[in-house]
């Protein structure tokens, strides 16, 4: 090893000093290809001393305060010293901002909604297992748990895989609209989370838009009047929709609502181009409301939920759903 | 599911409609969502049944015979000899004058290569000799993995009729096949329907038409004896020690079993539907699982009874021993989970109950008798296991949906008939059943025990229409639901011992209105009041920031919720503080963010690469810190709006461009107050919020005397982390806080002229702007010397002289009077006594 030492410790001296060009010197580079030439019962032992030695040149560097050479402010005035008129600063940075076409699109949703008559309340990005599937009649070790690969914390927290989670606190903190004689009507725009590899048509964060009614007399037909009359103001066109059985636990009857695409949506004009399968919904699980503390047999109620991603980009024609969540200023420009 | 409608229509007088595409739409709109239909019968078209009348050896090779074949006649544009044979050129050694072989004539193709790169036949030379399509093999027809040679048609395998030359080939074996698949999702709720009998029984009630199940299905009471118990019993024990997840355990010894394949329709059945065939009896226990989504298993007798003390088998249902492992089917040995259901002998575990079987008594081609075992276990348990070894098996799929406990005994009563037929066996002793009796109920009539009363208007209520109590009865009937009168329009119905998912009456409203179909719903919006629907405030205010910040040329972003702990890190913050994923995708997601601002950071270098120079990217998203907890035990969310500018040719302070953007969306109404006066040692949020912003080049943002979020510069550390250029800042702000800021309020305009005058003002260099001008806002507005005079000032420049430890403000004030024209010289008087006063609270000179 002492052999080694001399250009150990010129580099010690060097990253100490604070020259970050040590990392990438030929010395130290040379050091590591000693490794590959030591016999082959010293190679492990030199090799860990090797790497300590980078992790001690790094640690020499980090701990080092550089000099920080930018001049004092005064950060309670509203510009610095001497800058004439004209250089003062400007909130216009650009001529091309932009709001996020996500965003942009969840503000559009829920403008539709409350014009509706629906109350709009955002959902939670930690919630816990009671109110993502206990309250949703989803048993512990239920397989419609399976549906959804949830990210968990090391508390047993849960990120919500869907907007669900808060049916329980809308339907349990808001009953006494019942007694007034007023409908519970919210939707829930919100991020959730599902435990999935990314690829151009999948992501593990994603945003969905809740829909929650409850009232008397509240039934099927209902359901699909209410969403038909959102479908109808969303694409200013009077499309016609379809019914597909499903099943979710906090449903009974569930459907998959699938909306006859615009045409000038559609690549062909196949059946299968002509439906888009857009909204899980169905008539709120007697047990939900039940354990919400509101009595099935005098209201009744339907839920929807549906992905907000898929239909901004298939009305720009994205390609790939990573861009949503990648922050590039190219992607973000052209939503102004 | 995959669903075969020869099988459907095998298995009862189940309605199969000839029109595929309407068969698709209905199931779609009626039962679930169709994944894929497979139409096998375009991959048979022109195959046909022949006879080999002749077959003599090819003149030029040794391994071919020239056969002159018959196949009725019926094919055509083929070349014929004057008795109406065809000439085929074939290898196989089983070819021989009399057989009746599948011929494959020109023009048409072979069916395996049917998905992918269809080969398509035609007459060509074989060695100077023409062939004319060829004969083929079980394996090149699709139908089986035996390609020792063609494919022998026996008239008794697949009868007289269907057997003469001539005949289309896809009238054998039920190749004619139509798959429809059903989407899984759709049955979380319905064990049932993970077999064929309960799709067809769905169909038939779609259709509107009675089902009826097959008479073995129905034999609940047991009353048809097993066939040909053998005289010669083998000895079978059991041993349940898991009654509470085991709630039924049925099984049986069967004894003089010939292994070999099976029949040719059950291989070709399985293979469409994605099962391999393996043998007779494996094909069997596959088969019925697949009809009655019951899952079976065979073991090999003699192979249990030589890991059994004593005399005979024993099996024994219990939790494995610590450290005890065992040998799977897929090759896989694993040290089960301590709560895996395992199925034993007294020696070793032999398999994993429910989920997978064990290699040491599995059936192969020496089998002499075997152990049927047709089981229920805990839907629970079986998930556990099968998620805790990553083992998903056809058997898990549909135990885990909780198959019914009322089934096992018709079902092994139908295995046995079908292995006493298609592999010789005879059944060696008593079928042994084991059942929980306290939680199941085997004495029953067929229906299960719970009644659900459910009355027409309840129905109709929650369906929007108008059925008559006689439509829901016969609804329920046709599916074979079992009902009591109970009044008028109420009735008592009794869901068949093979539902598992009937338990409320909303789930008859289901039953009902699916079936009758949903497209039938009465579109009716709900009644509305006249009262407005409130907006939620957060979402008003954002949407206004969204607005203000993107016409002042910044650019929403979204970045993820999660964020990697080395960038926490880099910026300083505590990621012990930041919840963890336990179960991360990948460490740059592993926490959750306690700020906007490090996500951001990471977006300015990469930007700047594609060759932006000067941008403000911004956030609203919620935060998360584990300090900050509700009153349900639940993290606290703040909403918070993060900002990042940079601009690489800006050479003055970035800081201030981004308080410009303070100025703007907090209207004045704010303070800034330095890092170091603002103690935050006790709250881990802001603490976590302020970590990347350089103390000294930042400034904490108050409303009402509350710390509401941090603008300013980066540290040196986070400089270099990120690669950020040298004018870049940031702010990050609490939105909540946002949304109590009040606007400036109204003056009203006077109808005299005002008068400006500017002042300039000599600090030492320490004094801040804030001190200053805080104490000549004091100065202004106390102004007892008259109140009439109403002031407001503008600040016009700051100078500071290279020379002196000074700086010059100078300042425009603006005098006006409500009831006057002022003169120049009062003001300017009133000037002087503006100075004086604010020279007796900070020391300054006028210049």
């Amino acid at each position: 090893m002492h052999q080694y030492e001399n250009v150990m410790n010129e580099l010690r001296g060097r990253a100490s000093e604070g020259d970050r060009s040590v990392m990438k010197s030929v010395e130290l580079k040379s050091l590591f290809e000693e490794i590959k030439l030591m016999p082959a019962d010293k190679k492990a032992a030199f090799g860990k001393a090797m790497n300590d030695f980078r992790q001690e040149l790094e640690s020499l560097l980090g701990e080092e305060k550089q000099e920080d050479n930018r001049p004092p402010i005064d950060v309670t005035a509203p510009w610095d010293v001497n800058t004439s008129y004209a250089s003062r600063p400007q909130v216009t940075t650009s001529l091309e901002g932009s709001i996020h076409p996500l965003t942009a699109e969840i503000d559009r949703i829920i403008d539709i909604f409350a014009r509706m008559g629906f109350y709009v309340l955002e959902s939670r990005q930690i919630d816990n297992d009671y109110n993502m599937f206990e309250v949703l009649n989803f048993p512990e070790g239920h397989p419609a748990r399976d549906d959804y690969d949830t990210f968990m914390t090391e508390e047993g927290l849960v990120a919500p895989a869907h907007t669900s989670t808060m049916q329980n606190r809308i339907l349990s903190q808001n009953k006494h609209l019942l007694d007034e004689g007023q409908p519970i009507a919210f939707v829930v725009p919100g991020r959730v989370f599902r435990n999935e590899d990314l690829d151009a048509t999948h992501e593990h964060t994603f945003h969905q838009v809740e829909g929650l009614y409850v009232s008397k007399g509240v039934h099927a037909g209902m359901l699909v009047a209410t969403l038909k009359t959102y479908i109808k103001e969303y694409f200013a066109e009077d499309l016609q929709v379809k019914l597909q059985p499903f099943y979710f636990p906090f449903t009974e009857p569930s459907f998959e609502m699938a909306v006859e695409r615009p045409e000038i949506l559609r690549r062909d004009d196949s059946e299968e181009q002509r439906w888009l399968e857009l909204v899980g919904c169905g008539m709120i699980n007697p047990n939900v409301l039940k354990m919400a503390g509101i009595d099935p047999n005098v209201y009744t109620g339907f839920a929807w939920g549906f992905g907000v991603e898929r239909m901004v980009m298939m009305r720009n024609s994205i390609e790939d759903i990573r861009h949503f969540n990648s922050g590039k200023l190219e992607f973000l420009r052209q939503f102004k | 599911m995959k669903v075969s409608l020869n099988t459907v229509r095998a298995l009862s007088n189940a309605v199969v409609d000839d029109d595929i595409d309407e068969l698709v739409r209905k199931i779609g709109a009626q039962l679930g969502a169709v994944e894929e239909v497979v139409d096998y019968r375009p991959r048979y078209a022109g195959i046909v049944v022949a006879k080999v009348v002749s077959c003599i050896k090819h003149p030029n090779a040794d391994k071919l015979s020239v056969c002159m074949i018959d196949d009725g006649g019926i094919t055509p544009d083929v070349k014929r000899d004057d008795q109406g044979y065809v000439q085929v050129v074939c290898g196989a050694p089983n070819v021989r004058e009399g057989l009746t072989v599948a011929w494959i004539p020109p023009g048409a193709t072979v069916p395996t290569t049917f998905d992918n790169d269809p080969f398509v036949l035609e007459a060509r030379e074989l060695r100077g000799v023409v062939s004319n399509g060829m004969l083929a093999s079980a394996n090149e027809l699709g139908i089986s993995n035996d390609h020792s040679g063609l494919l022998e048609i026996e008239a008794h395998d697949v009868g007289e009729d269907l057997a003469k030359t001539g005949t289309a080939f896809g009238k054998l074996y039920g190749l004619d096949d139509v798959i429809i698949e059903i989407e899984n999702k759709m049955f979380t709720h319905r064990p049932d329907c993970f077999g064929v009998l309960g799709v067809a029984r769905e169909i038939a009630g779609i259709y509107g038409k009675q089902f009826t199940s097959p008479e073995w299905y129905l034999d609940i009471q047991n009353s048809t004896e097993n066939q040909g118990v053998s005289s010669e019993a083998l000895k079978l024990e059991v041993e349940n020690q898991l009654l509470q997840v085991v709630p039924r355990f049925t099984v049986c010894a069967m004894n003089g079993i010939k292994i070999k394949p099976s029949p040719l329709w059950m291989q070709a059945l399985l293979t469409r539907v994605g099962i391999k065939p393996i043998n007779n009896v494996v094909d069997l226990t596959n088969y019925y699982s697949y009809v009655t989504a019951q899952p079976l298993h065979a073991y090999d007798y003699d192979k249990v009874a030589s890991l059994t003390d004593g005399e005979g088998a024993k099996l024994i249902v219990r939790y494995p021993h610590e450290g005890e492992k065992v040998a799977l089917l897929n090759g896989k040995t694993i040290a089960p989970r301590s709560e895996a259901i395992m199925i034993a002998t007294d020696k070793e575990l032999i398999g994993v109950g429910g989920v997978m079987g064990g290699t040491t008594t599995e059936v192969d081609e020496n089998t002499k008798a075997i152990i049927l075992e047709c089981a229920n276990f805990d839907m629970y348990s079986i998930r556990k296991t099968s998620m805790a070894h990553g083992l998903f098996t056809d058997a898990v799929t549909r135990f885990n949906k909780g198959q019914s406990a009322l089934q096992n005994r018709v079902i092994i009563n139908q295995v046995i008939r079908d292995t006493v037929k298609y592999a010789e066996g005879t059944l060696a002793g008593e079928v042994l059943d084991y059942v929980d009796c306290d939680k199941i109920n085997i004495s029953g009539d067929g229906w299960n025990d719970e009644e659900v009363a459910v009355s027409s208007s309840f129905i109709n209520e929650r369906l929007g229409l108008g059925l008559s109590i006689d439509d829901i009865k016969q609804t329920l009937k046709n599916v074979e639901f079992g009902f009591d009168d109970a009044g008028e329009k109420d009735i008592k119905v009794y869901s068949p011992f093979w539902r598992t998912d009937i338990a409320l009456p909303e789930d008859i409203v289901e039953e009902v209105g699916r079936l009758i179909g949903f497209d039938k719903l009465p579109h009716e919006l709900p009644a509305r009041t006249m009262s407005p629907a409130v907006i939620h405030n957060e979402l008003l205010l954002k949407k206004s920031l969204r607005s203000s910040l993107s016409s002042m040329g910044a650019n929403e972003v979204l970045t993820y919720s999660f964020i990697q702990g080395d960038i926490m890190s880099k910026v300083g913050q505590d990621p012990s503080l930041a919840y963890k994923l336990s179960n991360a995708l990948s460490p740059e997601l592993q926490y959750y963010r306690m700020s906007l601002t490090p996500n951001l950071l990471t977006l300015v270098h990469s930007n700047i690469k594609s060759g932006n120079d000067r941008f403000t990217l911004f956030e609203m998203g919620k935060v998360h810190i584990k300090s900050d907890i509700d009153d349900g035990g639940l993290p606290i969310e703040f909403p918070s709006l993060g900002a990042v500018f940079t601009d690489k040719s800006q050479r003055g302070a970035a800081y201030y461009s981004v308080r410009a953007y303070i100025d703007e969306l907090l209207d004045g109404s704010f303070a800034l107050e330095k890092p170091e006066n603002v103690d935050v040692s006790q709250n881990d949020r802001l603490r976590q919020l302020i970590a990347p912003y350089e103390p000294s080049r930042s400034a904490a943002i108050l409303l009402h005397g509350e710390v509401i979020g941090v603008v300013g510069e980066f540290t040196q550390k986070v400089v270099r982390a990120f690669k950020l250029p040298p004018a870049t800042a940031g702010f990050e702000i609490l939105l909540s806080a946002l949304s109590q800021v009040t606007t400036n309020s109204y003056v009203p305009l006077s109808k005299y002229p005002g008068i400006s005058q500017d002042v300039c003002l000599e600090v030492a260099r320490k004094v801040t702007f804030a001190e200053l001008d805080g104490a000549l806002s004091e100065i202004m507005n106390n102004s007892d010397l008259d109140d009439d005079i109403t002031l407001s000032k503008r600040l016009i420049d700051i100078f500071e002289p290279a020379e002196a430890e000074v700086k010059r403000y100078t300042f425009r004030i603006h005098f006006v009077s409500q009831s006057r024209t002022l003169q120049e010289k009062l003001v300017s008087q009133r000037m002087d006594q503006i100075v004086t006063s604010l020279g007796q609270k900070i020391n300054i000179r006028r210049i």
